[in-house]
């Protein structure tokens, strides 16, 4: 399954169309033949969760679920996903989108004048659905024309077709002025890669030193995409790194030096325990760290006076992140994370303008110039 | 242990007592003088001389607690006289008075019961001698606020004309010595209490009828002579007649009329139920009616008179017993009145106690009865024979639950007899009752309920104290399917059966918690909650189908409307029909239970349903 989604076709709508379509047909084969109708789902609970060596991401195992209509614990919420999967096929067709929570509200109604109970009731009861069909259908939920929140910008030599709403535009992403280009909810379908002159991706924590990168033209000088998630990256902006990392782009990672920032970076790594479902389809294991690291504190000594305390959370989280062992297996990050155990120390990444604004570029062309990378 | 601790305290409570002719509170004044057993032997003496005496020496028990307990202390013994002149001053009503509680007289409902009590014993023990059926009728009135008249009938063989006197209006001592048989629970003395109860709170005597079936009825009014102690009959008239059996009416203040669990209605109600072979009518004053009718038309063997044994022996008994020997030695003694005591048990005695065994018994004093019935108890006794013990029987018991509650299912054990103490033979019958009548009504709601015996007399009182009630709450229901117990319609029924009932007080209400007894009535009841488990299984089974199958129903409409839009094939009207008719194959309800064997794949299918639905909760 992990290999099969190593693909870069995207299906079309009518090919998903199709996936749900068939989904149903096979329920219906069920109930003729005196069967109760089920599907399979892949179980998504952390038991379920595995660190792919191979490939170098977090994908689900292999346990299964049947999940069947004529059961007491279940038939509320088969009845459910065929309403939500019906109701995605719906918007294929239309060509139309919405979000999650769009969806909730076209599916709260009364199940019936006589039955005090709604379809839907709350948004809790329809999220985790989406994402069983998701993982029975073998698609992204942006497959099924559902909208997650946008978030992350984009600046650099790099051109796209966006066909939407009927409409088809290009974007040039080195003439998105101060603003860059946001990363849409969905970047595979209806979009495409015109042209990627880039020699790396540049994927930057922090929207402020995004904004300091960009006025500084770096991704001009330096000739690179630069990426802000805004925090921890979203779907869209995970799958957008994978897709250029696909493009044999080697992805390069500038964080706050802190369990949090190091944590966004090993999410778009090798992914996250929820997402795991969708695998490599938004884990970029290819993916190297440039900063900033505990190391750089004692290289730069001006910034030994910028460290500040380590919150309880950071410790504890660093903690949680040895204990990973896809993170424990890489010395170099299990010396880092032993070092704020250590010291109770962390740093943001805006420290680096501490003795000039310009610093942060020229911290990050020599790391990146001599390969400092951690794994 | 615990029967050691209680049998000094409280003589009078595990003696079996007999009938109304025993008078249960005779050892304890033995006990209290028991320091002298020349006092004992002139109180016995003027028992003699004046037919009433023995009484008198009931009377001045509460008073002779103090001053006994100052003589135990000095060692000192009463004088006779002194005693006697006690008697003089403190009538058999004061007694009464103060011995109320002991006499089951404590508290307004429960004295009604015990009136109740009293009387409906009486006619049962009567009827089971004389060999008839008994069709007994209570009516209660209600004349003003907390006053009732109690009228019992029965069809019993009567009481001659000679003897109603003594039967009801008469404290009589004595005639326990050699009656030690399986009784019915006796709370105090008997129909004398109750007279003397009714004299007490209202002033009125009670009126008597009775015939023998010969042709000649007797009525009355009887009333009790507080100073002589003697019975008083006036307006008695004696006329032809068919009728047979007695009748007795009384007025009462004092008491109050309830249907709780402690009520009259409750306490007939078990008595029918433990009596199958009894027909009860109860008239509430409310004039509503109710019958127990009869389920079994066989009087029940009359049980055999035995020796006691030393196991069950207390100390009071034995020091009664001693005194009205007329044997010369405590050996011969022993010998004599007990059953299993040899020449070489004897010898085992004389090692263990320092008692002069070659004394007269007569001179035996409390502390020495005491020390012997210690020693009774390291003796390695030969059991005493189990043919005295007459249970209800499982026939009887399951007409009478068939008769009375109606339940859906019922279960009977038939066990053999168990001992306690190291020897005391005895049986535990229990049943256990499922829907219909069965548990207790509280409002709209159901309770469980368990009724306690006693040699199939009820045990109202003193639940939470008894033996029993402690085996039963220690089951663990849960693995009997009955895990909310209390809020089910069950029926748990414990029959404890034994010459010597190890009761917990004076007042005959609860079986002391001894190892032996309780694990025998657990070991009982789990027998039949087995049974019924297999039943309530089944029940709720069914009824957690139902609400199943109602579950997916609800959800069938959409998902018909939804999938043919899916697929974009088949009608939503044929796949609802086609769901609905897949649902109702899947949860189809057992009619009847009864079926169920023939099912087993069925249940399968069900049981790894019920894992499924296990798992997906466990997962949420």
């Amino acid at each position: 399954m992990a290999e099969k989604k190593e693909k870069t076709k995207i299906d079309s709508s009518a090919e998903i169309a199709d996936k749900l379509t068939n989904l149903g047909e096979a329920m219906i084969k069920e109930i003729n033949a005196n069967q109760s109708p089920s599907f399979e789902t892949r179980l998504r609970g952390r038991g379920n969760v595995i660190y792919d060596e191979a490939i170098g991401c977090l994908r689900l195992g292999e346990k299964n679920e049947t999940r069947t209509f004529v059961n007491v614990g279940q038939a509320k919420k088969f009845m459910q996903t065929v309403a939500v999967a019906n109701k995605c096929k719906k918007f294929l067709k239309e060509g139309a989108h919405t979000s999650i929570r769009g969806l909730f509200y076209q599916l709260k109604f009364s199940l019936g004048e006589d039955l005090d109970e709604e379809l839907f009731s709350e948004q809790s009861e329809s999220n985790p659905l989406i994402e069983d069909l998701e993982v029975t259908l073998d698609v992204k939920r942006e497959d099924l024309n559902l909208n997650t929140d946008r978030k992350g910008v984009v600046a650099g030599p790099m051109t796209l077709k966006d066909k939407f709403g009927g409409g088809e535009v290009e974007i040039d992403c080195t003439k998105q002025g101060r603003s860059g280009w946001m990363i849409p909810s969905d970047v595979d379908n209806g979009m495409e890669f015109k042209s990627v002159d880039a020699d790396y991706v540049l994927v930057v924590e922090k929207d402020a030193i995004w904004q300091r990168l960009n006025e500084e033209r770096y991704w001009e000088k330096e000739n690179c995409i630069l990426i802000t998630p805004k925090g921890q990256a979203s779907r869209g902006c995970r799958r957008l790194i994978r897709r250029l990392a696909n493009k044999k782009l080697p992805i390069i990672t500038f964080c706050d030096c802190d369990a949090w920032g190091w944590y966004i970076y090993w999410a778009i790594k090798t992914g996250s325990m929820n997402l795991a479902y969708l695998a490599n389809d938004i884990s970029t294991p290819e993916a190297r760290f440039v900063g900033v690291t505990m190391s750089d504190i004692k290289k730069y000594d001006f910034l030994e006076k910028l460290t500040i305390k380590a919150k309880d959370i950071d410790v504890k989280r660093a903690q949680e992140m040895l204990d990973y062992p896809w993170i424990s297996r890489h010395k170099d990050w299990t010396r880092e994370l032993k070092m704020v155990l250590d010291t109770k120390k962390k740093i943001e990444q805006d420290a680096l303008q501490g003795p000039r604004l310009s610093f942060v570029g020229e911290y990050l062309r020599e790391k990146i110039g001599k390969k400092e990378f951690l794994s | 242990m615990a029967d050691k601790k209680s049998e000094k305290k409280t003589p009078v409570k595990s003696a079996p007592a007999s009938a109304q002719k025993t008078l249960a509170d005779v050892p304890e004044i033995l006990e209290k003088n028991a320091p002298s057993a020349k006092e004992a032997k002139a109180a016995k003496e003027d028992a003699k001389s004046i037919p009433a005496a023995s009484q008198k020496t009931l009377s001045e028990v509460p008073e002779m607690k103090e001053m006994s307990a100052a003589a135990a202390a000095k060692k000192e013994p009463v004088h006779a006289d002194r005693i006697f002149q006690k008697f003089q001053e403190h009538s058999v009503a004061e007694f009464f008075k103060k011995n109320r509680q002991m006499l089951g007289f404590s508290g307004k409902t429960r004295s009604l019961t015990t009136i109740v009590h009293e009387y409906v014993c009486n006619s049962l023990d009567a009827c089971e001698e004389a060999g008839i059926l008994p069709d007994i009728t209570i009516e209660i009135r209600e004349l003003s606020e907390e006053h009732y008249s109690v009228k019992s009938i029965d069809n019993g063989p009567g009481i001659p004309k000679k003897h109603i006197g003594k039967a009801l209006g008469m404290m009589l001592a004595g005639t326990k010595f050699n009656r030690y048989c399986q009784q019915r629970g006796q709370q105090g003395i008997g129909a004398t209490g109750v007279t003397m109860f009714a004299q007490l709170t209202t002033g009125k005597p009670i009126h008597f009828k009775t015939g023998t079936g010969k042709g000649q009825i007797y009525t009355g009014e009887l009333s009790i002579d507080v100073r002589s102690n003697n019975p008083l009959i006036t307006n008695d008239i004696e006329f032809s007649g068919e009728f047979r059996g007695l009748e007795v009416e009384a007025e009462f203040a004092e008491v109050k009329y309830d249907k709780s669990s402690y009520g009259v209605s409750e306490y007939l109600k078990r008595t029918a139920l433990a009596n199958p072979h009894a027909q009860i009518t109860f008239i509430a004053p409310d004039a509503e009616s109710v019958t127990f009718q009869r389920s079994v038309m066989e009087v029940p063997k009359k049980p055999q008179e035995v020796l006691p044994h030393p196991l069950g022996i207390q100390t009071g008994d034995l020091v009664e017993f001693a005194h009205h020997s007329d044997q010369r030695k405590i050996t011969s003694f022993l010998q004599a009145a007990f059953t299993r005591v040899s020449p070489a048990k004897i010898d085992e005695l004389r090692l263990l106690v320092g008692v002069d065994l070659d004394k007269n018994p007569q001179e035996m004093t409390w502390p020495e009865a005491e020390e012997l019935v210690k020693a009774f108890q390291k003796v390695k006794w030969i059991s005493p024979a189990t043919d005295s013990i007459i249970p209800i029987g499982k026939a009887q018991i399951e007409a009478s639950l068939k008769n009375i509650l109606e339940p859906e299912f019922f279960a009977v054990t038939e066990r053999k007899p168990k001992l306690y103490r190291g020897g005391i033979p005895f049986v535990v019958e229990a049943a256990i009752a499922y829907g219909g009548g069965s548990g207790k009504r509280i409002g709209d709601g159901v309770q469980g309920d368990i009724v306690r015996y006693a040699n199939r007399a009820p045990l109202l009182f003193d639940a939470g104290g008894c033996g029993i009630t402690e085996a039963v709450k220690s089951i663990e229901w849960r693995r009997y399917d009955m895990k909310n117990f209390d809020e089910m319609p069950v029926t748990i029924f414990v029959n404890f059966v034994s010459v010597y009932v190890p009761y917990t007080g004076a007042g005959k209400q609860a079986i002391s918690n001894e190892e032996d007894v309780v694990i025998e009535i657990k070991n009982a009841v789990m027998e039949v909650a087995r049974l019924a488990q297999r039943y309530i299984h089944g029940v709720f089974r069914n009824k957690d189908k139902a609400t199943r199958r109602q579950a997916i129903m609800r959800y069938v409409t959409q998902l018909a409307k939804d999938l043919p839009e899916l697929a974009e094939e088949g009608k939503s009207k044929q796949l609802e029909e086609k769901l609905i008719k897949l649902i109702e194959e899947k949860y189809q309800v057992d009619d009847a239970l009864d079926e169920e064997e023939n099912g087993t794949s069925d249940d399968k299918g069900n049981e790894k349903d019920d894992d499924e639905g296990k798992e997906e909760k466990e997962e949420e």
